[in-house]
């Protein structure tokens, strides 16, 4: 089930994977997501982005954008609303220690959002433990929305 | 928003918008991203040890710059016809509640590829100290007029 409205991490934290047990290269279970206009405002609020290109229907249309979309960065909500609660990603503690996204086309409303993810490294670097992910956002149409990798520290 | 190519000059400044974080706005970021994580919400957790780091109290999301990077970006590139292309970051600094938090880029070199245009520029975060917070890089296309 979409983990979208669950908001306690420590739920199923017995169920996540560790640091030790992480595979490098093993496909994360992914959920598919049905990105709404309301998910997708309410993401630029908290960001303060009132842009009237997310917001204005009537003005979106009038753009080379031909309709409100998504901004770029909503692959921050689309991280944790396309994976599941036993996922890694949520694990208390797991400190994000930086990442990089390319942008292909925008999500919009009524897309459905599927993801494609791995863990594809792990390492130890200065006594702290290191995971790289590694993730895919598609549309219904199997375009690609955006790629990105992350670099995440583990709880230990 | 123009289609027009007002060409970006190695050098030119851009200023994000400045982000007063509180425990409420990392909370409404928790709404917004679906990212509960306890290090932004539970100070009785945040008060131990993370390795070899101590945070003493809830922190806000690394993400959040990330947003503030991308808002910063998206204002200035949407009305000159550009398109955001790719986003670096790196977390340098906790940010904490009381703490405000402002994006900066300036426009680092331009290329022009077979088939469109590209600028990429250097990020940073600075909070009300002026400590740098985040750093990165961006790349950003001014796709040419359609023939």
């Amino acid at each position: 089930m979409s983990a979208a409205t669950e908001s306690d991490f420590w739920k199923d934290a017995d169920l996540r994977k560790t640091w030790d047990e992480i595979v490098p290269g093993e496909p994360r279970e992914t959920v598919p997501y049905v990105l709404t206009l309301a998910a997708i405002q309410r993401y630029c609020r908290s960001v303060g982005d009132l842009n009237p290109l997310y917001f204005d229907e009537a003005y979106a249309r009038t753009t080379p954008w031909r309709g409100i979309i998504a901004p770029p960065s909503i692959h921050i909500l689309l991280m944790f609303a396309c994976t599941p609660m036993h996922d890694w990603m949520r694990s208390p503690g797991t400190i994000n220690a930086g990442q990089s996204w390319s942008y292909n086309i925008p999500a919009r409303p009524g897309d459905t959002i599927t993801l494609q993810a791995r863990a594809l490294d792990k390492f130890i670097k200065k006594d702290r433990l290191f995971v790289i992910h590694d993730n895919v956002f598609f549309n219904q149409a199997n375009e690609v929305i955006c790629s990105g990798r992350g670099w995440t520290i583990r709880p230990s | 928003m123009t289609a027009a190519y007002d060409a970006p000059r190695p050098g030119e400044a851009i200023e994000g918008p400045r982000f007063a974080v509180t425990r409420e706005t990392i909370r409404d970021f928790c709404d917004g991203s679906l990212d509960y994580n306890p290090l932004h919400l539970d100070d009785d957790f945040m008060r131990g040890r993370f390795g070899k780091t101590e945070f003493g109290g809830v922190i806000m999301h690394g993400m959040t710059n990330f947003g503030l990077i991308t808002r910063m970006l998206t204002d200035w590139l949407y009305p000159r016809g550009g398109v955001h292309r790719r986003l670096e970051t790196r977390w340098l600094a906790p940010v904490r509640p009381g703490d405000c938090i402002q994006p900066h880029a300036v426009v680092a070199a331009e290329k022009t590829t077979a088939r469109s245009r590209w600028v990429s520029l250097d990020i940073e975060v600075r909070n009300q100290r002026g400590e740098q917070v985040a750093r990165g890089e961006a790349l950003v296309e001014f796709p040419p007029p359609a023939e």
